[in-house]
């Protein structure tokens, strides 16, 4: 089955949200995990599909150019063929934390996509398969139910298509489906569910995708300052972060790729983030990055040669895309440092440095792609000041921490009975 | 392809006249059970060794070839059923890879008949097994300078998961019986009582032939199933993946292994239950027994077949009951015991050496990858 989410629609999330508006997501407060339907997944579910009360459709205007203006996160989109379901969310939850659809059992979701630590890995680049480490940082989890792309060179087009390419790849979770399938058929509660849930006779390995996407769909964060001000609680933002959005949207210039709700343009740039300097210090790295640029296909020549991940260039081989990622949204951050898609910058301040300088970092290094790098970016001329109040716009960005408890796996049962092995003729 | 043709009509001719005759005449063809010299290239098998314990070869780092291929047990492993990768289990006995090179087919189902080159393979890839991307395999070999230097001393080049494929098979071959008393003519008078009862009573040569003791076919002798592949999920699990992937239809609902039925896919069903026969050598060091384990000891064996084998609608009409006595089956344990050779543990079958490690390429912007 394959399966291909070709437009996102909000008239099935309109149809079923209710008047809740802004529930609150699973706060430490809020998480109550049971084994009865409902819970924390119908709470999740309410407040991701919540319709916004009002979501003014504004612009702003910088050197001539307009962009869509933030914007409060309106209600998750969901993908006409996986509507969103209480139960589905459930399962999808279990199977998030449930290192079984790996290759050894031990890299679930989870295993770098740390809830309590903003839902990613806290280091440059992601924890990866035993044995391996990944070459690119863990983006959070929050949120992505909004992208149209996933991965930091948008090569997934669903959070269905990145949950398997995450589960399956060499240096993530290394698993294969014909195994991953069988495991999920011998646990009985896992049957009984994706029966409840899909119809299936015995899980189909594409359904658990299914379900951890719809699981993701209700991590979601819509009551942050930022949203809290942009539907007109004007006391949402205080004075030094109402000079950082002015700056945002005007001098700092970021509003040119971190616009609309989800702060995203989701387009890509190089903005000249410098290859990761675990690269030349951790032969771990050496291999990974080597391993990427062969199984992603590379010739000869850019093979030996490479030494900066080439980005979304490997989705259509053209000159121009090398060093090119996709905008992250700025929604979350505070709890995911490092920042970058190899994570080369500690901090939001090091980032904003970043920015300030024109896409340089702290040690003169850039792009190693110096032909795609954005014109967009240049030094950007900003005080002191200027940067903490941009820093503390940024901050808006982000509401309470999201917080779950690891659910109980379901266990592993033998599939017949003692007595249907004895009586099986040969 | 016509001289093939008449060739392989007279071999038909020929097995068809032996079995009218008996098994004597069997054995009159098979005077010989000595192993050929094998022409081994030593740079190319000390690499194979390396590469066969490191455990870097398996996706999470975690076993290598000699995980289930142990040298202190004949390059099998003591458990009735191979442990398999990690999050996993295996559902068939290890088998001894001393030999393994004399062989055309390769598994106890026999499903792949081409080369040492494609067992390794699927060895190292498949997900049960060692679960490795080859492509990521190649690059941690290429981060250890011990196998930079290995690999152009072999010739090879640089480090590739193609020349790691072909090395392994190289260091296979160098794994063959040394000094076995049927090798070496000191085959004791007991021994020797057995080999005729082997020959001509109990008619083990009728499958066991040439000189791995293999006729290379797959043959149901009615071997328990061993149910511990459906007790144990993580088995099954692995069990279930593989019929899958192999095609066996109903898979979910099977309780018996196929075995060789992968390679015809009779529809009769009557190739269910066979395996390929396997070398009698080495056997010391390699129980338990069976492509299931589910036979500990040479006198077990041995009386399993005594009895005529075990249960199976599919068994081959070739076992039937062989009236041996007490001591014949003890004669025929004696003569099963002298086809093992020395234990293949020093270090010129093991690498023994800690020498595994990666190392940092240091001028890596400037350095060629």
């Amino acid at each position: 089955m394959i399966m291909k989410i070709s437009k996102h629609t909000n008239l099935l999330a309109a149809a079923m949200a209710t008047a809740t508006l802004l529930a609150p997501l699973s706060t430490q407060a809020a998480v109550a995990s049971g084994t009865t339907v409902g819970s924390e997944a119908e709470r999740g579910l309410k407040a991701a599909l919540a319709p916004l009360k009002a979501s003014p459709a504004t612009q702003v205007t910088l050197n001539g150019q307009t962009y869509p203006a933030l914007a409060p996160l309106g209600p998750v989109p969901v993908p006409p063929d996986n509507p969103m379901t209480a139960e589905k969310v459930e399962l999808g939850k279990i199977l998030f934390f449930d290192g079984r659809l790996g290759g050894d059992g031990s890299t679930a979701c989870s295993a770098c996509h740390v809830p309590d630590l903003g839902w990613d890995w806290p280091d440059n680049v992601s924890l990866g398969y035993p044995g391996t480490i990944h070459w690119r940082n863990s983006p959070t989890i929050i949120n992505t139910g909004y992208y149209d792309k996933l991965f930091w060179a948008g090569s997934a087009k669903s959070l269905e298509a990145e949950a398997r390419s995450a589960a399956k790849g060499a240096v993530a979770g290394n698993g294969e489906d014909d195994i991953m399938e069988a495991r999920l058929a011998l646990i009985p509660e896992y049957r009984q569910r994706f029966n409840a849930v899909f119809g299936d006779d015995w899980p189909k390995i594409n359904n658990a995708w299914m379900a951890i996407a719809a699981y993701e769909r209700t991590l979601i964060q819509r009551d942050t300052p930022l949203d809290q001000f942009l539907q007109g609680d004007k006391s949402a933002l205080n004075e030094s972060q109402l000079r950082g959005k002015a700056l945002f949207d005007g001098k700092a210039g970021c509003i040119q790729c971190h616009n609309g709700p989800l702060a995203s343009d989701q387009q890509y740039y190089n903005v000249g983030v410098p290859p990761l300097k675990r690269w030349e210090e951790d032969p771990m790295a050496q291999i990974t990055f080597r391993y990427e640029l062969y199984a992603k296909g590379s010739d000869e020549t850019m093979y030996r040669s490479t030494k900066a991940d080439p980005g979304v260039y490997f989705r259509g081989k053209m000159k121009a895309m090398k060093g090119k990622f996709r905008t992250p949204s700025l929604r979350y951050t505070k709890y995911t440092p490092p920042y970058m898609h190899n994570g080369a910058l500690a901090t939001l301040a090091d980032v904003v440095d970043f920015y300030d300088r024109g896409g340089i970092a702290s040690d003169g290094r850039s792009t190693d792609f110096a032909h795609s790098k954005s014109p967009l970016i240049k030094p950007l001329g900003l005080s002191n000041t200027e940067k903490s109040d941009l820093l503390a716009f940024l901050d808006a960005f982000t509401g309470e921490k999201i917080l779950t408890e690891r659910p109980a796996m379901p266990a592993y049962a033998p599939l017949f009975t003692e007595q249907e092995l004895l009586e099986a003729r040969k | 392809m016509s001289t093939r043709h008449t060739g392989t009509r007279l071999l038909l001719l020929a097995t068809a006249v032996s079995l009218a005759l008996g098994a004597s005449l069997v054995s009159a063809a098979d005077n010989s059970r000595q192993l050929p010299p094998i022409k081994v290239n030593a740079a190319k098998a000390e690499l194979g060794k390396r590469l066969f314990f490191d455990v870097r070869l398996s996706g999470d780092a975690a076993i290598s070839c000699a995980s289930c291929h142990q040298p202190e047990n004949g390059f099998g492993h003591p458990d009735a059923l191979a442990p398999g990768y990690p999050g996993n289990k295996h559902f068939r006995n290890s088998p001894t890879l001393i030999n393994t090179s004399y062989k055309k087919q390769w598994f106890h189902d026999g499903r792949l008949a081409t080369n040492l080159n494609d067992v390794t393979r699927e060895m190292i890839t498949e997900d049960y097994l060692m679960n490795m991307d080859m492509r990521l395999m190649q690059e941690r070999l290429k981060q250890d300078p011990i196998y930079v230097k290995m690999f152009k001393n072999a010739g090879y080049g640089e480090p590739s998961n193609g020349s790691a494929r072909k090395a392994i098979p190289e260091y296979l071959k160098t794994l063959t019986s040394r000094n076995a008393p049927i090798d070496n003519g000191k085959l004791s008078e007991t021994a020797q009582r057995g080999q005729s009862l082997f020959d001509g009573k109990a008619g083990c040569n009728q499958c066991h032939t040439g000189p791995l003791f293999s006729d290379g076919n797959a043959h149901n002798t009615g071997v328990a199933e061993n149910l511990d592949i459906f007790r144990d999920p993580l088995r099954h699990q692995a069990f279930i993946a593989f019929n899958m992937f192999m095609g066996n239809e109903n898979y979910m609902a099977l309780k018996r292994d196929v075995g060789a039925h992968v390679q015809g896919h009779k529809a009769d069903g009557s190739d269910k239950g066979t395996f390929m026969t396997p070398t009698l050598r080495e056997l010391n060091s390699t129980a338990p027994y069976m492509h299931n384990g589910m036979i500990n000891t040479l006198p077990e064996v041995v009386a399993f077949y005594n009895d005529g084998g075990g249960e199976d609608s599919n068994k081959s009409n070739r076992l039937k009951p062989l009236n041996l006595s007490a001591s014949e089956q003890s004669d025929l344990v004696t003569f099963l015991q002298a086809l093992s050779g020395e234990p293949l543990t020093s270090d010129a079958h093991v690498w023994n050496k800690k020498d595994y490690s990666y190392q940092l390429i240091k001028n890596w912007r400037e350095a060629s990858n």
